[in-house]
C-alpha cells in the first residue's frame, strides 16, 4: 500500500502546477460546500464548486502520464507488484477525483431547493433521495473521469496515429455516453456500478496481463516487432521533405478518424451540434503535428539550402499539402454523413468555416511552438477549442447566427495573427531551444 | 536449493525471422562480476532483458534466483537492480521525488546510502528531472538500481553518458557493492577499459552466440599474440591450431591464436623448427582480433 500512497501522492503533487490546481480545486470545493449550506438560495454557487472539481481533476493531471511512462517502462518489470500497483493507484486517483463530486451535489440539491441540511434529518425521503443522487453522481464522476485518464493514457503513452485514434475513440464514449444517459433518463446506480465494474476489470486485466499475452505471441514466433522495424518505409521516394516533418502520410491520419467518428455518429442520435464539435476536434490534430516540425526541422535545415525564411515557406506549403488532403476530408464526411444524420442547414453552413479554421489556427499555433510549449500557446490553444466549441453548440439556433458569425471573424483574425507570429519566430527560429530532447531544451534555455 | 542467480540453457530468441541469440547457456553466481561485450547488435541487451524476464526466450529456459525469469514473483523482483541504457525517469517529479516513488515499491531501501551517493555524485535532489543534463539522468538511473541492496544488479550500458569522473566514482562504487561476495553484477559496456578494471568474468557476443565466456585471466592466456621467429631466411611451413589471423614477413610471423596452450608452443617450436615468443593481449585488443 505504501508504493500505491506514494504514486497517489506524486500525481496530485508531483510539480508546482499539480500542486496549485490540487490545492485550489479543493479551496473552491470547499468554499462552495459552505456557501452552500449556510447561505439560503445558494444554488447558483455550484458553478464555483464545478471549476473547483475541474481544477482538482487538473490537479491529477499528472497520473496518466507517470501512468503511461512506468507502465510502458521497462522498470515497471522488475519492481515488485509494479503493475497491479499502478494499477490500484490508477484507481484510487479516479475514486478521489469523484468524491467532489459526491458531497457537492447534495449541497447543491437541498441549496437549490431553498432548504438546509437540517431539514433532511426531518424527511426520511427527503434524505433518502439526496443520498441516492450523492451515490448517483459519485459513480457517474468515476466513470467519467476514468474515461478522461484513458483518453489521455492513449495519447499520452502512444503518440502516434493509433494513439491518437484510441484516444479519440474514448473521446467519443465520453462526449456522446453522459449526454445520452441524462437525456434519455436510463441513469441509474446500478447501471454506473456495472460499467465501472466492467471497464475496470477489462482495463485491468488487460494492463495485467499483456507481459503474458506477449510471451505467448513471441513463443509462437510472433514477435516481430524489431523485423518491421528493419523494414523500409514504401513509396516515399522523393518526398523527404514531408517524410522528416511528419507530413507524408495524410490517409494514415484519416484512417485514425473513421472508426471513431462512425461510432459518434451511432450516439450523436439527438445531440449533433456535439457531433459537429467532435468533428471540428479532428480538424485540429494537425496542430499536434505542426507542434513538432521545429524540432524536426533542424535537420531540414542542415541539408537544404535555405534561410529560415524560406524553411518555414516549405513547412508551410509541406504542411498544406497534407491539411489539404485531410481537410477534404472532414468537409466530405461533414456533408456526407451530416446530411445523412439530418444536421441542419445553418450547422452545415457553419460547419464547413468552423472545420477549415480549426484546421488554419491548430497548425499555426501549432508551427508557433519554438520553444517548447508555453502557458502562451496553452492558453490560445484552450481559448481556441472552447470558442470552436461554442461556435458548433451554438449554431444549431438561427437567432444566434450573428454571434455565431462574430466568433468565426474572430478566429479568423486570429488566425492571420498566428501566422504571423508563427513566421516572426520561425525567422529567429534556435533549434538549441526546440530540439526534441527536452532537457537539452530547458538547459539552454 | 539451487544457489546460482542465474541459469541459462540451450536459449534462443527471434524477432520474427531474425534470430537474435542461438543456444546460448551460462551461469551466473554470486560473487560474480560479469562483463558483456560484443559489437552494435550482437544482442547484448536482448540477453539482458532476457534475465529480467522482459521478454520471453523462443527456446530453451532462463532462470533467476530459481524461477522462470518471465514470471518472476515479487519477492524475486525485489532482489534484482536494473540500470537501462536509456533512462526511464518521470520528466515532471524532482530527483528526491522519483526516488521516493521507486523506493516505496521496496520492503527495504538504503536512504542512507543514496543519500551519500547524491551528496558524491553531485545529483540534485531537488530540481525537476526534466532540466537535469544527460549525465545526471544516468546517475539517477544508477541511484534508483541500488537503493534496495539488489542481490543481482543488471546495467545496460550504464556509463555511456556520464563524463570521465562520474564513471570512476561509479565504477567505484560498484567494486564496493562486488567486494562482499554476495550480489551478482551483469553489465555491458563499449567502454572496454572499464569492463578489464572491473569484471571478473567475461562474456563475448558474437553473431548472436556466446562466443567466449570465463574469467578475464583465462580469455588473456587463451588469446595470445605470437612472434615467430625462423632460423633460416624464410620461415618453414606450420600449421597453428585456432589461428584468428596470420602475418608473414620472411623470417618472421606474427599470429594471433585463441586457446593457447604451452603444449601447443612446444608441438610448434619442435614442429616447424621455430622459435616463438607469446605477448599477452589486452581485452580490447582480444575483442577486435575476435570480430576480425
Amino acid at each position: 500500500m505504501k508504493a500505491v500512497a506514494r504514486l497517489v501522492w506524486s500525481y496530485f503533487m508531483g510539480s508546482l502546477v499539480t500542486r496549485v490546481c490540487t490545492f485550489g480545486g479543493l479551496v473552491l470545493i470547499a468554499v462552495a460546500f459552505y456557501v452552500l449550506m449556510t447561505q439560503p438560495q445558494s444554488g447558483e454557487m455550484l458553478w464555483l464548486a464545478s471549476i473547483g472539481m475541474i481544477v482538482f481533476f487538473a490537479g491529477s493531471s499528472l497520473m496518466p502520464m507517470m501512468f503511461g511512462r512506468l507502465g510502458g517502462s521497462h522498470s515497471i518489470g522488475v519492481l515488485p507488484g509494479g503493475r497491479l500497483k499502478l494499477l490500484l493507484s490508477a484507481f484510487v486517483t479516479v475514486v478521489i477525483v469523484a468524491i467532489p463530486a459526491a458531497l457537492v451535489t447534495p449541497a447543491g440539491y437541498v441549496a437549490g431547493n431553498a432548504g438546509s441540511f437540517a431539514d433532511l434529518a426531518k424527511n426520511p425521503q427527503y434524505l433518502e433521495f439526496t443520498l441516492q443522487l450523492a451515490k448517483l453522481m459519485f459513480t457517474s464522476a468515476v466513470l467519467f473521469a476514468g474515461w478522461l485518464y484513458l483518453a489521455m493514457w492513449f495519447i499520452s503513452r502512444q503518440r502516434d496515429v493509433a494513439g491518437f485514434s484510441k484516444g479519440l475513440l474514448v473521446m467519443a464514449i465520453v462526449i456522446f455516453t453522459p449526454a445520452r444517459d441524462i437525456s434519455d433518463l436510463t441513469v441509474s446506480l446500478s447501471w454506473n456500478l456495472l460499467q465501472i465494474a466492467i471497464s475496470w476489470l477489462v482495463f485491468g486485466a488487460g494492463f495485467l496481463l499483456w507481459p503474458r499475452y506477449k510471451a505467448v505471441r513471441a513463443r509462437r514466433g510472433r514477435d516481430r516487432s524489431a523485423a518491421f522495424a528493419l523494414a523500409p518505409a514504401r513509396g516515399t521516394a522523393g518526398r523527404e521533405f514531408d517524410l522528416m516533418l511528419g507530413t507524408a502520410n495524410p490517409w494514415l491520419l484519416i484512417a485514425a478518424f473513421v472508426v471513431p467518428l462512425l461510432i459518434a455518429t451511432r450516439f450523436a442520435e439527438g445531440f449533433l451540434q456535439i457531433w459537429l464539435f467532435f468533428l471540428t476536434i479532428f480538424s485540429t490534430v494537425s496542430g499536434a503535428i505542426a507542434g513538432e516540425a521545429a524540432g524536426r526541422s533542424r535537420a531540414l535545415w542542415l541539408r537544404g539550402n535555405w534561410t529560415r525564411e524560406d524553411l518555414f515557406r516549405q513547412v508551410e506549403r509541406s504542411f498544406w499539402r497534407h491539411n489539404g488532403i485531410v481537410l477534404g476530408s472532414l468537409i466530405l464526411i461533414l456533408f456526407g454523413i451530416g446530411s445523412y444524420a439530418g444536421l441542419p442547414v445553418t450547422m452545415l453552413a457553419v460547419g464547413l468555416p468552423l472545420l477549415i479554421l480549426g484546421t488554419v489556427l491548430s497548425t499555426y499555433l501549432g508551427l508557433m511552438i519554438t520553444r517548447g510549449l508555453r502557458w502562451l500557446e496553452v492558453l490560445l490553444g484552450i481559448g481556441v477549442m472552447l470558442t470552436l466549441m461554442a461556435v458548433a453548440v451554438i449554431a444549431r439556433e438561427r437567432e444566434d447566427l450573428v454571434t455565431v458569425f462574430a466568433l468565426l471573424a474572430s478566429l479568423a483574425v486570429l488566425a492571420l495573427a498566428l501566422r504571423f507570429t508563427a513566421r516572426r519566430r520561425w525567422t529567429r527560429i534556435d533549434w538549441m531551444l526546440c530540439r526534441p530532447d527536452r532537457s537539452l531544451a530547458v538547459r539552454a534555455a | 536449493m539451487n544457489s546460482a542467480t542465474v541459469e541459462a540453457s540451450k536459449l534462443s530468441k527471434a524477432f520474427g525471422s531474425k534470430q537474435v541469440l542461438q543456444d546460448i547457456s551460462f551461469g551466473v553466481s554470486p560473487g560474480d562480476v560479469i562483463g558483456v561485450l560484443g559489437k552494435n547488435g550482437a544482442g547484448k541487451t536482448t540477453l539482458l532483458d532476457l534475465m529480467l524476464g522482459f521478454t520471453p526466450p523462443t527456446a530453451g529456459a532462463i532462470r533467476v534466483f530459481g524461477h522462470e525469469s518471465h514470471s518472476l514473483p515479487g519477492n524475486i523482483k525485489a532482489r534484482v537492480g536494473f540500470v537501462p541504457q536509456q533512462d526511464e525517469l518521470l520528466d515532471q517529479l524532482s530527483a528526491a521525488d522519483q526516488l521516493r516513488v521507486i523506493a516505496s515499491f521496496y520492503p527495504r531501501w538504503d536512504s542512507a546510502l543514496i543519500s551519500r551517493l547524491c551528496g558524491e555524485w553531485g545529483v540534485p535532489l531537488d530540481v525537476r528531472i526534466k532540466s537535469m543534463s544527460v549525465g545526471e539522468r544516468q546517475k539517477l538511473s544508477i541511484l534508483l538500481a541500488f537503493g534496495h541492496q539488489p542481490e543481482l544488479l543488471i546495467l545496460d550500458e550504464p556509463v555511456a553518458s556520464l563524463d570521465p569522473i562520474a564513471r570512476r566514482q561509479f565504477l567505484e562504487q560498484l567494486l564496493t557493492i562486488s567486494t562482499d561476495g554476495q550480489r551478482a553484477i551483469v553489465f555491458s559496456s563499449h567502454i572496454v577499459s572499464d569492463i578489464e578494471r572491473l569484471a571478473n568474468r567475461i562474456w563475448i557476443l558474437k553473431e548472436g552466440r556466446l562466443d567466449w565466456q570465463g574469467d578475464l585471466d583465462s580469455l588473456k592466456e587463451s588469446i595470445v599474440r605470437l612472434h615467430i621467429r625462423g632460423t633460416g631466411p624464410e620461415l618453414p611451413a606450420f600449421q597453428i591450431p585456432g589461428v584468428l589471423n596470420v602475418r608473414r614477413d620472411g623470417a618472421f610471423a606474427t599470429a594471433v591464436v585463441r586457446d593457447w596452450t604451452p603444449e601447443a608452443q612446444e608441438a610448434l617450436e619442435k614442429g616447424a623448427s621455430v622459435q616463438v615468443d607469446v605477448e599477452a593481449l589486452g581485452l580490447e585488443e582480444i575483442f577486435v582480433e575476435l570480430h576480425r
